[in-house]
């Protein structure tokens, strides 16, 4: 075999050590380093992202839950303005109703009472002037005058019989 | 064929150069260690250079091969051998390369030289033997016993487990150096019959070569690993004396 004559083990070993310590230094000096620190670097930054991820995912659940039972503690507060504002609703209408129902009772009877009194003036109206007209009938049917107060008297006894007798 | 197989394996002297009676001459082999070193050497110290939070291809390329060397250590070794990181990546890089560019056809495969791979592989057990003795003094020579060997099965076990021990960097050698001869001979006399078989019966061989090639890609792969593996276990051997530390095989 050619690979067994002696003749070139001295340079092939001499070089071999050579090239093999060149390789050796400017491995160790130029590539291993920069590519370990690289490697390390990513790793690290993996990490990092990985970290900052789950945390704001964590953050993300603990607004999303925050949201939520605030969402649920305005619809309750709206549910209870929706039923107070109903309340009073009912309420004002209520009094409203009750107001109107008394105005007008009172009103009526208002007016009740003003037509009585204005039935009775216009009653004791007429009989003013039929007692006069009467008094003037008689005084030209009599000729001679009464004092005031007998014609009244007269009259008043006069109708007071009409009214009797109009009664039965 | 009037050829030997072997005859690709031979190596010519193109510039003899002689460095104090040190026959150092420039051969076919020497070039493409040169090529070997520039090479890997540019491709991996380009892919450190571009630093990408997202890599480029060749930075990924990078980051394989020192994650790949980063587990074999940690699996073989534990975190303490960490700091063999460059020596062992080199390692893996050189034959890895040596082993790659020798498949295009006209160059030379540095790890087809038993020379190359007895360096190699006598350079990883003297480390390994030397850190033994560093880390553990006069107690390494224990590497010989296995644990929980009776007293009196030591005559047995001590050369038994010497010779295993002496087993390892020639193994270590060989099975690189046949590895990569064995693939370029059988690849070779394939390309010979496929040539010498003309277009009738040729073209079986050649096919035959060309799936060979793709198994060559494999192998140069495997046997660097392998190379780079065994040698991860053997420091790390020294480093834990029978597993006493926290790294237990």
């Amino acid at each position: 075999m050619p690979q067994f004559d002696t003749h070139f083990f001295s340079s092939l070993i001499f070089w071999e050590f050579l090239s093999f310590g060149i390789l050796f230094w400017v491995l160790w000096k130029f590539a291993f380093p920069p590519i370990l620190q690289t490697l390390d670097e990513r790793e690290r930054k993996i990490k990092e992202s990985l970290e900052q991820a789950d945390r704001h995912r964590a953050e993300a659940e603990q607004k999303m839950q925050e949201y939520e039972a605030k969402l649920k503690t305005a619809s309750k507060e709206a549910e209870t303005l929706l039923a107070a504002a109903k309340e009073r609703a009912q309420r004002i209408m209520e009094e409203n109703e009750q107001r109107l129902r008394t105005e007008t009772q009172r009103s009526k009877e208002d007016a009740t009472r003003e037509i009585d009194q204005e039935r009775r003036r216009a009653i004791q109206d007429i009989r003013n002037q039929t007692t006069e007209m009467a008094l003037l009938v008689a005084e030209k049917v009599v000729g001679r005058s009464l004092n005031d107060a007998d014609h009244k008297r007269m009259a008043d006894e006069a109708l007071a019989s009409i009214a009797e007798s109009r009664k039965t | 064929m009037e050829e030997s197989p072997l005859h690709p394996f031979e190596l010519h002297n193109y510039i003899p150069i002689n460095l104090f009676g040190l026959d150092i001459s420039i051969n076919k082999a020497v070039i493409m260690m040169w090529v070997v070193v520039g090479l890997a050497a540019f491709l991996l110290v380009k892919a450190g250079r571009s630093r990408r939070m997202v890599p480029t291809k060749l930075q990924s390329l990078g980051e394989l091969l020192v994650e790949f060397i980063r587990d074999i250590i940690l699996d073989t070794m534990g975190k303490g051998g960490l700091k063999f990181f460059p020596f062992i990546a080199t390692l893996f890089v050189f034959i890895l390369f040596s082993n790659l560019l020798g498949l295009i056809p006209g160059t030379y495969t540095v790890t087809s030289q038993i020379i190359v791979t007895a360096v190699f592989a006598l350079t990883v057990y003297a480390i390994s033997i030397v850190m033994g003795f560093i880390l553990h003094g006069v107690k390494f020579l224990g590497i010989l016993v296995p644990p929980g060997t009776p007293g009196w099965l030591l005559p047995l076990m001590i050369p038994i487990e010497l010779v295993s021990q002496l087993a390892r960097p020639i193994s270590l050698a060989v099975r690189l150096f046949a590895n990569m001869t064995a693939g370029h001979t059988i690849l070779g006399v394939l390309f010979g019959l496929a040539i010498g078989g003309g277009l009738l019966i040729g073209w079986l061989p050649f096919a035959f070569t060309i799936a060979m090639n793709g198994l060559e890609v494999g192998i140069a792969f495997i046997q660097a690993y392998i190379f780079t593996v065994l040698t991860c276990v053997y420091i790390g051997d020294a480093f834990h004396l029978h597993g006493a530390d926290d790294h237990a095989h």
